[in-house]
């Protein structure tokens, strides 16, 4: 099997750039899916209870670490990850 | 706190009630009806006449439209009782008269104008109102039709009179016809697509005389209800702080005389529970036996006493007890749960944290600046306790992003950019010419970090730009990915010792060594183990040093109280510090929100509408240009308020909480019976 280094503008490095959009943008998706949920939720609460705002806009904010754990893998892919070198 | 029972004859109910109330110290605890030979006490005094003035008090500010505030004004009782009968007679009638007027008023000019509305499409026909009804053996069709009806009408019904005006789709007609014919008529007309109007009874005279007419009663009634509103508003104006006042009045009244539904009595005597601080009691049992001749009984319960009620499901009220300038935190502890008696108050730990993380995330002089003005405005406006918290915490985290936007070289965006910008050096700048057309990008290579030049050493082989250090690039990424998992261990880590503080102070170790100290090692050991990953690898003595200790910790989770099924939680535990993460993330997202409109308004917008900007910018293109920098920052502001305010409240809600906070259930807040007075002056 052929080696291949990683260097700036190679194939590699594209695909790499290319898999860390997708760990962000994917992650990005699912915490929207799961916020759709708890929004929907969330805004008939308010309409009903106001002081529940500050409470619901956390709840809200619970599936967002998603993202952060696709932001960590693009973070090291871009970053840290260095398999062939 | 201690347990306290004021017990008492009847006879002096209403003294003690009243110094009980004055002092306000004692949290009551509620009778709850579980002994036999107690009843729930009666209200004394007036209750019911207070519930009535309340309720008459309470339309009156409705209808005023008066909200609780903060007093301009305060009143003595006496003022209050002596002005009582004037608020609440006559002038509440009149406040009540005219409000019912307008909303009267309201009611009459909506019917009036519908009226004038379903006339319209009529106005043209040459029919009196009064001739268009109310006939017995003719059958009257008033409506609109889409072509003329005339001849359909005619062949239906030889005897018929047809009015109409109009053309086209809206022609309005009028068909009247023998009652015999009126069945076939009908059927006749749904074929030109006639809708009936229904004529409202009750006018005379030409349609669009009568229009005309409705129109200027509703214009007039309309001009009526501009006076009474003002009369609403001047009797606000005037009167705001004494109808609070009152209302603060009568519902220390109230308050008072049904105090007893929450004792225990008998016959000749009643039984207060409550709760006190201990070092008040022996003040408050000297006024209490001073205010009631000595016919009342005031005892505290010793400790094992007091422990039967605590296990019989009572809770000790807490009260938080913190600094003036960690006082506004309370909230933020408040709205996940007040702490219970004997377990630590987070809120210290929240005023050192929650700001720090805030101006980590913002970082940002010019965004921290307009935060903080707009903060010390705000703090003016609106004066109500909840408010205040929360603008204080807004103020004092705004100081944090502000400095750290002097450490990260940012204002309203990176400083770079705008040296960039100003300077002209490589692009034609607002005040400069074009040198390299071409040069223009976000890649401003490593030498150019703005004015105030670049401090500090090489972090891991990387060029570690610390001051000021831009955001966006590589190796500033790496190192705030460090600092935010320095602070997350240091923040689950204070966390994880509280726990084991905590579990201690319930006497349970097992809970405390087994279950809250591993995850403390956990944590901080996977980190360290990171941090020599980076420094040498996997044979580095700090990755051999966390890899035995994290075995060791996994070993400790096995022996706690849930077993094997403690070890389920370590991937919880690793999620919980990557959570971290988000204090670079939303960081960044803020940055290059920032960085965005910067480039879009000076390299995007002004020089395509000045031809390139080859020889300067056209003013049009400053000006659109400025608006865009000014509407995507804005924009930028705006989530960067909420953003960094919501992240760390999950941060301390979720990652800090979770390891110590209230895991034997919320307390109860110490609110002792008796009243703050604000618009009424002792």
């Amino acid at each position: 099997m052929v080696v291949e280094n990683i260097v700036d503008g190679g194939i590699l490095y594209g695909l790499i750039a290319v898999g860390a959009g997708l760990a962000t943008g994917l992650a990005g998706i699912g915490a929207g899916v799961g916020e759709q949920g708890i929004g929907a939720a969330v805004v008939g609460v308010v309409a009903e209870e106001p002081g529940f705002l500050g409470k619901g806009l956390f709840l809200m904010l619970l599936p967002e670490t998603l993202i952060i754990f696709g932001l960590a893998v693009s973070l090291i892919l871009m970053f840290a990850w260095t398999p062939f070198a | 706190m201690s347990r306290v029972v004021v017990a008492g004859s009847n006879k002096v109910i209403e003294p003690v009630i009243e110094k009980l109330h004055e002092l306000n110290l004692l949290h009551v605890v509620n009778y709850s009806g579980g002994d036999e030979s107690f009843e729930m006490g009666k209200p004394v005094g007036k209750s019911s006449e207070y519930a009535e003035q309340l309720i008459k008090l309470r339309s009156i500010e409705r209808y005023l439209e008066i909200t609780d505030k903060m007093p301009d004004k305060q009143f003595s009782t006496d003022q209050v009782i002596s002005q009582m009968g004037g608020i609440l007679g006559n002038l509440g009638d009149e406040v009540i008269a005219t409000a019912e007027r307008i909303s009267e008023i309201d009611n009459e000019v909506k019917i009036k104008q519908d009226q004038a509305k379903s006339l319209k499409p009529l106005a043209a026909l040459p029919v009196n109102l009064e001739l268009l009804y109310g006939y017995d053996s003719l059958a009257a069709f008033v409506g609109t039709v889409s072509s003329p009806v005339e001849a359909d009408v005619s062949k239906v019904s030889y005897v018929n009179e047809v009015f109409s005006s109009g053309s086209g789709a809206a022609t309005a007609v009028a068909v009247f016809v023998p009652v015999e014919k009126a069945g076939e008529v009908s059927a006749a007309l749904s074929e030109h697509g006639f809708s009936e109007i229904s004529v409202p009874r009750g006018l005379t005279g030409s349609i669009a005389g009568a229009i005309s007419a409705l129109e200027s009663d509703a214009k007039r009634l309309e001009g009526e209800k501009a006076p009474l509103q003002k009369k609403l508003k001047d009797i606000r104006a005037q009167h705001e702080d004494l109808i609070l006042a009152i209302d603060e009045h009568i519902s220390i009244q109230s308050q008072k005389a049904e105090s007893p539904l929450r004792f225990a009595s008998t016959e000749n005597a009643f039984v207060i529970d409550g709760w006190l601080p201990t070092d008040q009691f022996d003040m408050v049992k000297k006024e209490l036996e001073g205010a009631a001749g000595g016919r009342v009984q005031v005892e505290m319960l010793d400790g094992s006493e007091a422990e039967k009620f605590v296990e019989g499901g009572e809770d000790i009220p807490t009260k938080m007890n913190n600094p003036k300038v960690v006082r506004p935190f309370e909230l933020i502890t408040r709205l996940f749960a007040i702490p219970e008696y004997k377990e630590f108050d987070p809120t210290p730990l929240i005023f050192v944290f929650f700001p720090l993380m805030f101006g980590l995330i913002l970082g940002d002089v010019g965004y921290g600046i307009i935060i903080f003005v707009v903060m010390m405005m705000l703090r003016r406006k609106f004066r109500t306790p909840g408010w205040q918290s929360l603008i204080n915490i807004v103020l004092i985290s705004s100081i944090w992003a502000i400095i750290f936007g002097i450490l990260f070289g940012e204002f309203f965006g990176p400083l770079g950019l705008w040296a960039y910008i100003f300077s002209g050096a490589h692009h034609v700048g607002l005040l400069g010419t074009v040198a390299h057309p071409h040069a223009i990008g976000i890649d401003f290579g490593p030498e150019f970090y703005g004015p105030l030049g670049r401090i500090g050493p090489e972090i891991a082989g990387f060029a570690g730009p610390v001051f000021p250090m831009f955001r966006l690039e590589t190796a500033s990424v790496l190192v705030l990915i460090g600092i935010s998992l320095f602070i997350g261990v240091i923040h689950t880590g204070v966390g994880s010792i509280l726990g084991v503080k905590n579990e201690l102070a319930y006497g349970e170790k097992k809970h405390a060594y087994f279950e809250r100290l591993p995850v403390l090692l956990f944590q901080v050991f996977f980190v360290i183990g990171l941090l020599g990953m980076i420094l040498g690898g996997l044979t580095h003595p700090l990755v051999i040093l966390s890899a035995v200790v994290l075995v060791v910790s996994i070993g400790m989770m096995v022996k706690g109280p849930e077993g094997v099924m403690g070890v389920t939680h370590v991937p919880f535990f690793v999620s919980n510090l990557i959570s971290y993460l988000r204090l670079l993330a939303i960081g960044l997202a803020s940055v290059g929100v920032a960085f965005a409109a910067n480039q879009l308004a000076f390299y995007v917008a002004m020089p395509m509408l000045s031809g390139g900007g080859h020889d300067g910018f056209t003013t049009i293109a400053i000006v659109v240009g400025i608006v865009v920098l000014v509407t995507v920052h804005f924009i930028n502001l705006l989530l960067g308020i909420l953003s960094p305010f919501m992240h760390p409240l999950r941060l301390h809600y979720v990652e800090m909480f979770t390891k110590f906070y209230s895991g034997h259930g919320g307390g109860v807040e110490y609110s002792p019976f008796g009243r703050v007075r604000r618009f009424l002056r002792d």
